[in-house]
């Protein structure tokens, strides 16, 4: 952590909403470069429509301000936002058949650095971070996430994270339907990420992932605000005492 | 769909100048009688009935020609052609005329033989899988084809390279392509339709292709004509016993385009497959229709076709799975998909089964759909502009399908699946 750093992530007030309904009901963060924060709450509070509404998908409406790296990229496309050091983990990363892990990433690798990576030296990077990954080489061949178990899903997206190495990467639920070795494997790349000084969010509502990456913020997550934050001892409340406790604070609309 | 007969004008085809081309082509008198079988055969039949499935989607009247075929002189359209690649064999018919044959010495020397359709001896064979009784438009072909080649590959023969036959379209053209292929030979033809370029042209093209048992032929049809050429193409195999015939159908061009094509599985144990793409953009019109007739037994056919529209553009699938009495054990699948990415193209797909055995096992599967929001914006979340993510789903949608393909086809198929991509 870099506490003289400039944040690479703040939003203000953000407000989302899908058609009539808020969902998310004014939420402020900031991120430093190497930080993580966890934003953790029960099913059904809003956290991936924060997740998903911050990076643009067309469902939501996104009210509020969002500075990435000093820049704000608020009214930006999702493809814009990712040129500038933005990512997003895909809860449900989506199948693209017809196109290979390998085909894709390069793709997006060109894009994001803004120049076209020769062949030869992108395959080698890929397959190297394939191997920190623990992921047999024959992965970079098949079709995007296509017939992929949940668990290969998520490598694919930690993969994805490292080979993009965004300013701030939002990870919606990238634990969820992991073993424990697979995991770890997780863990390892997003602690790789954030040696690199990346910024992170980790959205999940389980706290066995943070026993293998440290946060530095957690924030709990109700109705569509943020309740409560606090230091990785409140994870471990959480999981000791659930969510009903911070109801109170949840009615009073938030910190 | 209950629908109405819609009345056709009765066709006004005049071939009034058979003899005349014939002698000029230097024909002898069996393809004369040929033509005038199929002319004597054209009399009685009528356009076809657009209440029919088959010409549901296009208007018949579209394709015939303006004037007499018989009497028309072919437009001498421009036929440079660079080679760039090893082939086996080279043939351009361009003018009504073949214009140009290579064969290389390796092909040579195993005995291909490949000759002007016209004075080649080919009479018991002409008319044979595609007779003039196929349909209106297949007996004006028969009657007044003009320009053709015949390629007979001999028993045994394995060719590593390529034939590659190219067709140019221009004023009116009635191309006639044969290719036999003997016993246990194995040899990939990719017949390209190209062309158009003086802004019209019409095209009434028919290929029939005889595959010998136990051969292995790779058939190519690739069809991209410049914009403004209105085209019928229609291809058939008679594929004998032990014997595979894998087609690959790729339609980029024209303005209107229906291809009619297909194989007999006529041998036991035949083994067809059918693997197509068409990506069409604008105004243009696209009718496929597919036919697998398993007549023998223990045959085995599979189809997959994809369809990606721009524009305003039309595509209509029909797809036809017979399978004889006499056919038990036999396999078939079918599976056509159609992607939409605009909100004014329009495409249909029918499939047809004729079952007619207790003993086989089939399948089909079709489906229209536009492109997908979820994956657009993951490729976008990766960086992707929207064009471009656009780009990757299309192509990946198409690929999945090139992929079943020779190498060599794929990577040109998917050359210009790209450069099609690139200008929409």
């Amino acid at each position: 952590m870099n506490n003289h750093a400039k944040p690479v992530f703040q939003c203000t007030g953000v407000h989302i909403h899908i058609g009539e309904k808020e969902i998310v009901k004014g939420v402020d963060l900031t991120v430093l470069p190497g930080e993580i924060h966890a934003i953790m709450g029960p099913n059904g509070s809003g956290k991936s429509t924060l997740a998903n509404g911050l990076m643009g998908h067309p469902t939501y409406t996104v009210e509020g301000t969002v500075i990435l790296a000093g820049e704000d990229v608020s009214a930006m496309p999702p493809d814009e936002k990712a040129r500038r050091g933005m990512f997003l983990a895909f809860q449900y990363p989506v199948a693209v058949p017809g196109v290979t892990v390998a085909s894709f990433l390069r793709a997006a690798v060109s894009a994001v650095r803004g120049v076209d990576v020769p062949v030869r030296e992108f395959r080698k990077e890929l397959l190297a971070r394939m191997e920190d990954l623990e992921m047999d080489p024959a992965f970079a061949g098949r079709y995007l996430n296509d017939g992929f178990s949940g668990g290969e899903k998520k490598r694919v997206e930690i993969l994805q994270l490292l080979m993009l190495k965004p300013k701030f990467a939002l990870l919606d639920e990238t634990d969820s339907g992991l073993d424990i070795d697979a995991l770890k494997v997780v863990a390892k790349g997003i602690n790789t990420a954030v040696s690199n000084d990346t910024g992170m969010v980790l959205v999940t509502h389980y706290q066995r992932l943070l026993n293998y990456v440290h946060p530095d913020v957690v924030h709990v997550f109700m109705d569509g605000r943020i309740v409560r934050a606090g230091g990785p001892e409140l994870a471990l409340e959480l999981e000791e005492r659930g969510y009903d406790w911070l109801e109170p604070a949840a009615a009073a609309g938030g910190v | 769909m209950a629908s109405r007969p819609v009345v056709n004008a009765p066709p006004t085809v005049a071939l009034d100048h058979i003899e005349e081309l014939s002698r000029v082509a230097g024909e002898d008198g069996t393809l004369l009688a040929i033509r005038n079988q199929a002319r004597a055969c054209l009399v009685p039949l009528e356009l076809p009935n657009r209440a029919r499935h088959l010409w549901r989607y296009t208007n018949p009247a579209r394709f015939l020609p303006e004037s007499d075929p018989t009497a028309v002189a072919p437009i001498d359209v421009g036929s440079t052609w660079r080679l760039d690649e090893p082939l086996s064999v080279a043939a351009l018919i361009a003018g009504g005329a073949l214009r140009l044959v290579e064969v290389d010495a390796t092909a040579r020397k195993a005995g291909v033989v490949v000759e002007d359709l016209h004075r080649a001896p080919a009479g018991d064979l002409l008319g044979t899988v595609v007779p003039a009784s196929h349909g209106f438009l297949e007996a004006i072909n028969t009657a007044a084809w003009r320009g053709g080649v015949l390629v007979r590959i001999p028993a045994g023969i394995s060719l590593e390279h390529p034939i590659r036959l190219r067709l140019v379209a221009g004023g009116l053209s009635l191309p006639r392509v044969l290719v036999v292929a003997g016993e246990d030979s194995s040899f990939e033809v990719i017949e390209g339709h190209v062309g158009g370029d003086r802004g019209t042209g019409k095209v009434i093209g028919v290929t029939e292709i005889l595959v010998g048992k136990g051969a292995d032929v790779r058939y190519g049809l690739v069809q991209r004509w410049e914009p403004g050429v209105v085209g019928h193409l229609t291809a058939r195999a008679r594929v004998l016993a032990g014997a595979r015939f894998q087609m690959s159908l790729a339609s980029f061009g024209g303005a209107a385009f229906k291809a009619d094509v297909g194989a007999f599985l006529a041998g036991e144990g035949a083994e067809v497959e059918t693997y197509g793409v068409a990506m069409g953009g604008d105004s243009q019109h696209f009718d496929h229709h597919t036919e697998h007739i398993h007549e023998a037994g223990k045959t085995h056919s599979n189809l997959d076709f994809k369809v990606a529209l721009t524009g305003s553009a039309r595509s209509a699938y029909t797809g036809m799975i017979r399978i004889a009495p006499g056919a038990a054990g036999s396999e078939a699948y079918q599976e056509n998909r159609n992607l939409l990415l605009s909100e004014n193209a329009r495409a249909e797909s029918i499939p047809e089964l004729e079952i007619l055995t207790d003993d086989v096992r089939c399948s089909h599967g079709a489906t229209v759909s536009p492109l997908d929001p979820e994956q657009l914006f993951y490729l976008k979340s990766r960086g992707l502009p929207h064009l471009q993510a656009m780009r990757v789903i299309v192509y990946g949608f198409l690929d999945q399908t090139l992929a079943r393909l020779p190498q060599t086809t794929r990577d040109r198929i998917a050359a210009l699946v790209a450069a099609r991509l690139h200008t929409d």
